[in-house]
């Protein structure tokens, strides 16, 4: 009777014990047929063709039973997604779809399951190599590619044709020709280069490819941040000049893939620095820009090479917990297969990791640049191949933002790049 | 007195201009989409309800409220039983070393969450607890704990010694008295605390933001924080949901305002 | 049972969550930032103070240092003068006082993660009101590195005013009206009355108010992270920031509870200063 308040605080206490562990989402163990979970983001694009392509898997496999469950959209949240649920639990899906930066870091943390003995050695070589490569480390394969990106430089047919231009293979032939154009066209709505210098992921592709651009890297194969500083700081006082100089506007220091897309789709903008998805939306019917809008390589500085451009793409993973490896790892390679590769090339607007759909009669008659982006994706580097990729980034963000938006010396920002890589590889024992 | 009552229109009109950000933000959950991006005129030329339904057909947030509900309701629960024990403990009884747990009260109200989020975060892995509601409670309690035994504690001793003097004549123990004495005449006061620690969990961030992934135990400002876009930042919708995530505290001011006045003064004046 | 035993058992359950909860961590914080800790990747090895002393040279931490010490000057400042007035303006209220008071608590009740939602659209570029009120600029307020802060700070003081309002309001309602009345024989009004009477009455609890403030300041987190989430190029970056993005972006558990204990001491040395305060208020009265 007395003790009435903390009997009550007890049998609350109780209740929620017997509330949370029932967080929905968990699957139950499968009692009859068999569940994969398979965890991926949403698909854009006309048609989703996963659906279909997961009955198919079922009618191969009699018994199993793949449950779809879909990611939250933005990449961070991904990634803390699946960095709580892997992370010393069982996690409660058998298949994953990766961002192809996190493989290294998952394979290294043990929580994706080891692919060389169960891909044949041709089925992995049917993908791009800028696609296999950041899927092994330590020699080992960990996932296999699902779909392609690259960095593309978009530029305007119509303008550049009606000045005489060709695309520019170099920022200052960019430079010139956004003054030209622009003096010609006495537009003030119409800007030049557009690109993005938020500070996130996308930022950081883009002060990769203008390293690249420059013959530089952010990291060396022994891990030494910066091997050729001045190169580096040149590359980063020449995204600044883009900006100083009127060529990009200001704005782009705060600007995403969608922000820049958008204003070059609606005909504000001579280039734009983009991932190949933008093009199927530049050719919808309703377009500004249809049929007036050419891809080429990214442009050099004065070091580099031409189409330095950065790839990305999404992988598939088994997890190292699953309780069927043999299914799930069925599963991936049916996904990641030609012909579930041509299934999602033509319902969704994505760019398959095998080389030879682009040749393929059917799809290029569906999408005629498809030839086109061969070469540019050829030539594309992927990220730096680290498990401590992600923390690379986000540490180096900060720096690069503070040189493109002016508050930072390119000098001093490297400077203190490499100070902050070093104390992070102290922790990592390197 | 004329000239009072229009002063007091004047300064109810400015209170009522300095909430405009509010006012703005539910005005935006009922603008239609068009009209919001570029911002044309300042009244919509009508009303419409899709962001509520985009809200709770589509988002996170009819479950981040029952989390959130949920989550809040049995911490400030939590936090106000231990609370009260506590606090009677340290008014009235003798309890060796009184003063140095008052004094760590106080300075366990200042405590930054910033730097107890990183052994939490660890403690809470170690013991299975990411993304529970439990994980939750626990650390909105322990948070909100130091305000509610410092407040009790206060409000107890206010409470005229002569009263249980006069129940423990009668025969009455100790527990008996908290339980028929204590406990009714500091009701007040208990509601006060409950309120301050229902809007602080209500309110968290930090630690919700750092310890769920999912749906199981997400709370609304975590869902309001990480509203998904995919390719534009849904105003609308975000202004719906911010204006379901203010509710209680709205009802609070409105509804409970004497006792979270009571308790704001109280724990900030510390006498 | 004695009382004395009775007491204890009445605050052990208080203790004990206190304990595991508060001041484990607290101490633990301590112990971790004198380590390399990534939890990822298996990381634990003893780092002294070697995060300490990386933290002396490292520019993101002294940039974020002088953000937060801004931060808090300028919004605490603004808070104590803007809530003083607010209190005067209330004091003589006679009719819907309830009404003024819902209005002004209002701002301070709301989840600080709806305060920074409401001011990110109020300071959108195209869609914002600030704008619109300012005759259709296009200014981007949370974009430009240099208007980021103060758009910031602007956001925080309309969130915590309330609080100082309502503290001074709430003294200023105790000062008897005869004092007032004397003054006035006296020749005193005005000006003259305020700085002679309700001023000296009323600084106490605004030093109250200023150092409570203070505290929260520099613990803020919520509405720099989701306001502007540090940026634009770490303009907006606090100490809090810096540390949850070590922590929880680049997983160094080690070096971001580092960060956390500086946070931990700055505010442990404000909340002595208030501790002192109050015994001396204590002792004087």
């Amino acid at each position: 009777m007395a003790l009435r308040p903390a009997r009550a605080a007890l049998l609350l206490l109780g209740l929620l014990l017997a509330l949370s562990p029932a967080g929905c989402g968990r699957t139950p163990p499968g009692a009859g047929p068999i569940t994969l979970v398979f965890k991926h983001a949403k698909i854009l694009g006309p048609a989703d063709p996963v659906p279909g392509l997961l009955r198919r898997f079922e009618a191969e496999h009699p018994g199993v039973r793949v449950q779809a469950e879909s990611l939250t959209w933005s990449s961070d949240e991904q990634h803390q997604f699946y960095v709580i649920n892997l992370e010393g639990g069982s996690p409660p899906f058998d298949v994953m779809m990766l961002d192809v930066i996190w493989v290294p870091e998952f394979a290294r943390a043990g929580w994706i399951l080891d692919l060389t003995d169960r891909v044949p050695a041709a089925e992995r070589d049917a993908h791009f190599a800028s696609a296999i490569e950041p899927a092994t480390q330590d020699g080992r394969l960990w996932a296999l590619p699902w779909f392609m990106n690259v960095g593309l430089l978009y530029y305007r047919k119509d303008l550049l044709a009606k000045y005489g231009l060709d695309p520019p293979e170099s920022y200052d032939a960019l430079t010139r020709q956004v003054r030209l154009i622009q003096a010609g066209e006495r537009d003030p709505q119409l800007d030049g280069y557009l690109w993005q210098g938020k500070q996130y992921e996308g930022g950081i592709v883009n002060v990769l490819e203008a390293l690249w651009a420059n013959g530089t890297r952010v990291i060396d194969e022994r891990g030494h941040p910066f091997p050729e500083p001045e190169r580096a700081e040149e590359a980063l006082a020449a995204l600044r000049g883009l900006i100083e100089s009127g060529v990009s506007p200001a704005w782009v220091t705060a600007a995403d893939e969608e922000l820049t897309r958008r204003p070059f789709g609606d005909g504000r903008a001579i280039f734009l620095r983009g991932w190949p998805y933008a093009l199927d939306l530049f050719e919808l019917p309703d377009s500004r820009v249809r049929g007036r809008v050419g891809v080429a390589p990214m442009p050099r500085l004065a070091h580099g090479p031409v189409g330095a451009a950065a790839t990305g793409g999404a992988h598939l993973a088994v997890s190292a917990r699953t309780r069927h490896a043999e299914l799930a790892t069925a599963l991936v390679r049916f996904l990641t297969s030609e012909e579930a590769q041509r299934a999602m090339t033509e319902g969704a607007a994505l760019r398959p990791s095998r080389p030879a759909l682009y040749r393929d009669p059917r799809l290029v008659a569906r999408d005629p640049t498809l030839p086109a982006l061969l070469p540019l994706i050829q030539r594309g580097h992927p990220r730096p191949i680290t498990p401590y990729y992600l923390m690379l980034s986000t540490t180096l963000q900060p720096e690069f933002s503070a040189v493109l938006v002016g508050r930072k010396s390119p000098a001093r920002a490297i400077r203190d790049g490499i100070a902050q890589v070093r104390h992070l590889e102290q922790a990592l024992g390197h | 007195m004329r000239g009072g009552r229009l002063r007091d229109a004047l300064v109810l009109l400015a209170l009522a201009l300095y909430a405009t950000p509010f006012f703005w933000q539910a005005l935006t959950s009922v603008r239609p989409d068009a009209e919001l991006l570029p911002l044309a005129s300042l009244l919509p030329s009508r009303l419409t309800g899709v962001h509520y339904q985009a809200v709770f057909a589509k988002s996170l947030m009819p479950r981040a409220l029952l989390n959130s509900l949920g989550v809040a309701v049995i911490s400030t629960a939590l936090a106000v039983g231990l609370g009260a024990l506590a606090g009677y403990a340290l008014a009235r009884l003798p309890v060796p070393g009184r003063g140095p747990i008052l004094l760590a009260m106080i300075a366990a109200t200042a405590f930054p969450q910033i730097a107890t989020v990183s052994p939490l975060y660890l403690l809470m892995r170690a013991l299975g607890l990411r993304d529970t509601w439990l994980a939750l409670i626990l650390a909105n309690a322990s948070f909100a704990l130091p305000l509610v035994i410092w407040l009790l504690a206060g409000f107890i001793r206010e409470i005229p010694c002569a009263l249980e003097e006069a129940a423990a004549t009668d025969g009455a123990d100790r527990i008996a008295i908290l339980r028929w004495v204590v406990l009714p005449l500091v009701a007040p006061g208990a509601a006060s605390a409950a309120l301050l620690a229902f809007l602080f969990s209500w309110n968290e961030f930090l630690f919700a933001y750092s310890f769920t992934a999912t749906e199981a135990s997400r709370t609304v400002p975590v869902a309001l924080a990480l509203f998904p876009g995919v390719f534009e930042v849904p105003w609308g919708d975000i202004a719906a949901a911010s204006l379901l995530a203010s509710l209680p505290p709205v009802l609070i001011v409105v509804a409970f305002q004497r006792y979270l006045v009571r308790g704001l003064l109280a724990g900030a004046l510390r006498e | 049972m004695t009382d004395r035993r009775l007491g204890w058992l009445l605050l052990s359950p208080a203790l004990l969550l206190l304990g595991a909860l508060t001041v484990y961590p607290a101490l633990w914080v301590i112990w971790l930032s004198l380590q390399y800790r990534v939890p990822v990747f298996g990381i634990a090895r003893w780092a002294g103070v070697s995060h300490y002393a990386f933290l002396t040279v490292d520019s993101r931490f002294w940039n974020a240092a002088a953000v937060t010490g801004l931060f808090t000057v300028a919004s605490v400042a603004l808070e104590s003068i803007l809530g003083l007035g607010m209190a005067l303006a209330l004091r003589g209220q006679q009719r819907g006082r309830r009404v003024a008071v819902a209005l002004l608590l209002l701002a301070w009740a709301l989840p600080s993660v709806v305060t920074a939602k409401m001011f990110e659209w109020l300071y959108h570029p195209a869609g914002g009101l600030v704008n619109f009120v300012l005759g259709h600029r296009a200014i981007n307020w949370l974009g430009d590195p240099a208007l980021a802060l103060p758009s910031l700070i602007l956001a925080d003081v309309w969130r915590t005013t309330p609080f100082v309002a309502l503290l001074c309001y709430a003294r200023l309602l105790t000062i008897p009206a005869d004092l007032y009345e004397a003054a006035e024989v006296d020749g005193a009004a005005g000006v003259q009355a305020f700085a002679r009477i309700t001023w000296p009455l009323v600084r106490p609890i605004l030093l109250v108010a200023l150092l409570f403030r203070t505290l929260d300041a520099l613990r803020a987190f919520d509405i720099m992270f989701v306001l502007t989430g540090g940026g634009p190029a770490g303009s907006t970056e606090t100490l809090t920031v810096y540390a949850y993005r070590a922590l929880f972006q680049t997983l160094q558990v080690g070096f971001g509870s580092a960060i956390g204990v500086v946070v931990f001491v700055l505010v442990m040395l404000v909340a002595v200063i208030y501790l002192r305060l109050i015994d001396r208020q204590e002792s004087a009265a």
